[in-house]
């Protein structure tokens, strides 16, 4: 298969040596859809600027259907398209300017530009918005119109950089579905930055979890979950969560993997059974408040991997 | 910081291009915007036409000067007209980069220097616009102009080189500053101060002898010195300037000095743009 994003050793530091993204490296095939999960400040924005051009890497490569964004930025700025997470459209044109610009910055041939806009405006839903200008309307049309300008160029790669935030539970389903319904439609790649476990389940083929400008983990959101078994336990205790977790890890019941936030213990349980583990647990002494058992999720796979709570550090 | 980049091991496919293609979308887009916003066409003309209109004639009255000093105030006020459009022009593209579509611009595979131009071609457009109402409007309250011949060509050249040059200030100062307020804050520096001292209102020699070589430093003193010698036939402003003999050789060497300004302040414009677009 074809790789269309490629990513090798990529550093950006900013002045006073902050070190946004750290020796980066990872390949997206064509028609992939690829996520960068984590919180703000992880990276992520920046990796999408440095692969969109608007942020210069301090050292690594990275191509996007061949071309290197640093030797050949024209070539590939043509092959991508992005949608920002801050809304970036000028209010007072209508959606169809904005669309139209899109085309002819692009360089999609004025006839064809005049065919995908219509069928684009059909499918997203805005053919009767497209001669409204922008500045009237709501935030799920705004970003429905810029997925649209997006793909009027056809974009061997498209980049979607945290495209639900700040849209009500409503509008969020919507465009998932309809983020959704792209992939299984296109050929374009994808590359989605979210912090929404949720959104990156549902949509990603594969997951590169970012923390403090590294990649800790990547994989497909299944095998990252795998690696935590079957199912885990989650305890919380009054106090001394490490002193209880040492004492789960002297009984074999808490591998490597367990780990402590706050006063949350969480085990995963490769080989236990859980009543088993929970007969484990009381008969260890811990008094915990709360006990539950359930399937692992990205959360937990994130907060093993970086002991940070992903929704609460976004 | 150094940039070092590793080599992939793959062949660059070209991509053939007309890199000035985009400029008359990048204009169009920009021309659409300024029209959507008629402050921007009418607000840095009324001080201008007051000026014009109402402060020379109210000056004539009061100093009990000639007919010909309206002419003069006239002319003059195309001094404050270019900076204060061009300086509201550089405010819209820093709005652009706070609220608008700059982004997306920057994620387009056009090269950066064209979205400068594109801004600049439609700022240089609503400039000779609103100068040409100025003009009429000055005709029509009976102030006369002396355009004899090719010397309407220093007044054009000259005009049009100060408002290229002072675009570049704007772009420059627009990619500099954080912020709308900051930038508000400092146009009065920029584009009113100067023009007191530019001789607008009266000669450069008239000043304090310090502020007279000061002023005649400054491109604006040289832009009206033109525009004077175009428009009213008196090339009193280029004297001032150059103490020299020959008007022509005068005039060429002020369209050098605005000329220089307008290549200067272009091109530090881009540069500060093209920089500032890439974190």
């Amino acid at each position: 298969m074809d790789t269309a994003i490629e990513v090798r050793q990529l550093v950006k530091t900013y002045a006073g040596d902050v070190r946004a993204v750290r020796d980066i490296s990872f390949d997206v095939d064509r028609g992939e859809v690829f996520g960068l999960l984590g919180p703000n400040g992880a990276g992520k924005s920046t990796t999408v600027g440095m692969l969109t051009t608007t942020v210069a890497p301090s050292s690594g490569a990275a191509r996007l259907a061949g071309f290197d964004v640093v030797r050949s930025p024209l070539e590939a700025r043509s092959v991508s398209s992005v949608v920002f997470q801050e809304a970036v459209v000028d209010r007072a044109l209508t959606g169809r300017s904005h669309l139209d610009i899109h085309a002819r910055l692009w360089r999609v041939a004025p006839s064809e530009a005049g065919d995908r806009i219509a069928r684009l405006s059909e499918t997203l839903g805005l053919a009767d918005l497209l001669d409204r200008p922008v500045g009237t309307y709501s935030g799920g049309e705004r970003r429905r119109l810029e997925i649209a300008r997006a793909l009027v160029s056809r974009p061997s790669v498209l980049f979607l950089d945290e495209p639900t935030v700040g849209l009500d539970p409503r509008v969020r389903a919507e465009l998932l579905d309809l983020i959704a319904g792209l992939r299984d439609r296109l050929e374009t790649t994808i590359l989605l930055t979210t912090h929404y476990l949720d959104e990156a389940e549902r949509l990603c083929d594969r997951l590169a979890i970012m923390h403090e400008g590294k990649i800790v983990a990547l994989d497909t959101p299944h095998a990252l979950r795998a690696d935590l078994g079957e199912k885990i336990v989650e305890l919380r205790v009054r106090d001394q969560p490490a002193a209880a977790l040492d004492r789960l890890r002297d009984s074999g019941l808490a591998g490597r993997d367990a780990f402590a936030v706050g006063t949350t213990i969480t085990i995963p349980l490769h080989d236990h059974d859980d009543t088993v583990a929970t007969a484990e647990i009381e008969r260890s002494g811990i008094a915990p408040t709360a006990i539950t058992t359930r399937e692992p999720t990205l959360d937990d796979v994130y907060l093993r991997l970086t002991g940070g709570q992903l929704h609460n550090a976004a | 910081m150094t940039t070092r980049t590793l080599d992939l091991g793959r062949p660059l496919p070209s991509l053939p291009r007309n890199p000035f293609s985009p400029l008359a979308t990048l204009a169009r887009r920009r021309l659409h915007l300024t029209v959507r916003t008629p402050r921007e066409l009418l607000v840095p003309m009324l001080t201008p036409i007051l000026f014009a209109l109402v402060i020379a004639p109210a000056l004539k009255e009061a100093l009990h000067t000639s007919s010909s000093y309206e002419a003069y105030v006239a002319t003059g006020t195309i001094g404050l007209l270019i900076p204060l459009n061009t300086m509201f022009a550089g405010l819209s593209v820093l709005v652009e980069r706070e609220s608008g579509a700059q982004r997306e611009l920057l994620a387009a595979p056009v090269p950066r220097p064209l979205l400068v131009l594109g801004n600049l071609i439609v700022a240089f457009g609503v400039t000779a616009l609103q100068i040409g109402v100025l003009i009429g409007v000055a005709r029509a309250r009976g102030i006369h102009f002396d355009v004899a011949g090719p010397g309407v060509l220093w007044f054009l050249g000259g005009a049009a080189l100060f408002t290229v040059g002072m675009y570049g200030a704007a772009e420059s100062l627009a990619a500099r500053v954080p912020s709308a307020e900051e930038y508000i804050s400092r146009v009065p520096a920029i584009a009113i101060v100067p023009w007191f001292l530019a001789g607008s209102l009266f000669p450069i020699t008239a000043l304090p002898t310090f502020l007279t070589w000061f002023a005649r430093f400054l491109p604006l003193t040289h832009a009206l010195a033109l525009v004077r010698y175009g428009l009213l036939n008196d090339p009193s402003g280029l004297h001032n300037i150059w103490r020299m003999h020959s008007v022509t050789e005068m005039a060429a060497l002020s369209m050098l000095v605005v000329g220089a300004f307008a290549a200067a302040l272009t091109a530090a414009g881009i540069r500060l743009f093209t920089r500032g677009a890439v974190g």
